[in-house]
């Protein structure tokens, strides 16, 4: 048995690499956002102005082949598997911390994917809970040790969104019990000040404790149409798409075009987000080179057996 | 004078650029807190030293961390501040 922080991990208990694996069907669907997304984003009152958004457009077809997704995201036991086997250590374990929240953010001594909540934290009866603080180079070490790979930015969307458009994985009218978001564990919260109260008071309850639930804890109800669970909320997930602009005259806030060709794409929100930066559409961008945070995960993809193809799209 | 430029995310109040005076990235980012205190919290440290976690970019260059005191932001450059999760 081999401990770690205060989890238990015994013996072999990595599943076959593709016993929890969606297969998403080959074909052309439709990335990102149409203009129409941005009008109802402005008409919402949210927090951002529309340049905050233009980065999911044009939307555009895009034709991937077959390709497997994790149904779930990497969770705390599958990634104690990984450590125990390899003695790898994450990027936020050299570093001596991670970043988590408190009235701000802040890189917390000691947090890693085992004291998610810094020193004095562990993550026993968490083993079922998507793993956090994980840098990309910790992502892509687990995937290459499972014999997989991340998705590209288009494979997670696809597997999100299925064929056609849809704001969520399940349709297009936001449902607070369908994921874990800030509006599920926080009730209505109107705006960032409602939002800094509700956090305030976990934070002062528990410490910077991810408010993540175990992965399928929301299935079926808030799965993708291919089956996917947790492409909402739950955990931000790395995926392997340098940022890039879909069109080169997209104009949208400056600091979003300085991390193009530098950071890597992020997508799925987190339970920390609101209804808007949990669509499938969404983009963020996280910084390769060894930054991690709370609530910040992955999930991993493959090629289906008989497939020798390279065409992830981007 | 140097432009320093905020994300959306970031943005007080919806003011995403403020203006200091030239010297090294590092004076020009002690400045503008000095300016506008409610950014201290997520920019400097206990010590009033610039934190680490997020990048700077001058005129679209990177400035790695350990260079933030000897590069010099000029007259009419840019300052960018971005946290290491960007958009959204």
């Amino acid at each position: 048995m081999t401990s770690m922080g205060d989890l238990h991990t015994t013996g072999p208990t990595a599943p076959p690499a593709h016993a929890k694996m969606v297969r998403i069907p080959g074909g052309t669907f439709l990335q990102g956002s149409p203009e129409r997304t941005l009008d109802w984003l402005e008409a919402e009152g949210q927090a951002f102005p529309r340049d905050w958004f233009t980065d999911e457009t044009p939307q555009r077809p895009v034709t991937l082949r077959d390709y497997l997704i994790d149904r779930y995201p990497v969770t705390v036991a599958e990634f104690a598997d990984f450590v125990a086997r390899t003695g790898y250590v994450t990027s936020a374990e050299r570093a001596g911390g991670s970043m988590v929240y408190s009235d701000y953010w802040e890189i917390r001594e000691g947090a890693c994917w085992h004291r998610p909540a810094g020193y004095g934290s562990g993550v026993r009866n968490r083993g079922e809970h998507p793993v956090v603080h994980i840098s990309y180079p910790d992502a892509e070490a687990y995937a290459t040790w499972a014999g997989k790979r991340l998705p590209t930015e288009s494979e997670w969307e696809r597997a999100a969104t299925g064929r056609a458009y849809r704001l969520w994985p399940w349709g297009d009218t936001w449902d607070p019990t369908r994921a874990n978001t800030a509006e599920w564990t926080g009730g209505s919260l109107r705006g960032l000040d409602e939002w800094r109260q509700w956090w305030s008071r976990i934070h002062n309850a528990q410490g910077p404790v991810p408010q993540t639930t175990p992965v399928g804890a929301f299935s079926p109800h808030g799965d993708s149409p291919d089956g996917c669970a947790d492409m909402t909320g739950n955990v931000y997930e790395w995926t392997s798409t340098t940022a890039h602009l879909y069109a080169p005259e997209t104009r949208c806030d400056p600091t979003i075009h300085l991390v193009m060709g530098r950071f890597r794409a992020i997508r799925g929100g987190s339970w920390m987000n609101f209804r808007y930066q949990v669509r499938c559409a969404e983009r963020l961008y996280g910084d390769p080179t060894g930054w991690s945070n709370f609530a910040l995960g992955f999930r991993c993809a493959d090629d289906p057996p008989e497939s020798g193809a390279e065409h992830h799209g981007r | 004078m140097v432009t320093v430029l905020l994300s959306a995310g970031w943005a007080h109040r919806g003011q995403k650029t403020f203006a200091c005076h030239e010297g090294t990235v590092r004076d020009v980012i002690r400045e503008f807190v000095e300016s506008y205190p409610h950014y201290r919290r997520r920019l400097l440290d206990d010590d009033g030293e610039p934190l680490t976690y997020y990048n700077v970019y001058l005129d679209g260059d990177l400035v790695k961390a350990t260079d933030r005191s000897r590069v010099a932001a000029p007259a009419d450059s840019t300052v960018a501040i971005v946290p290491p999760l960007a958009g959204g």
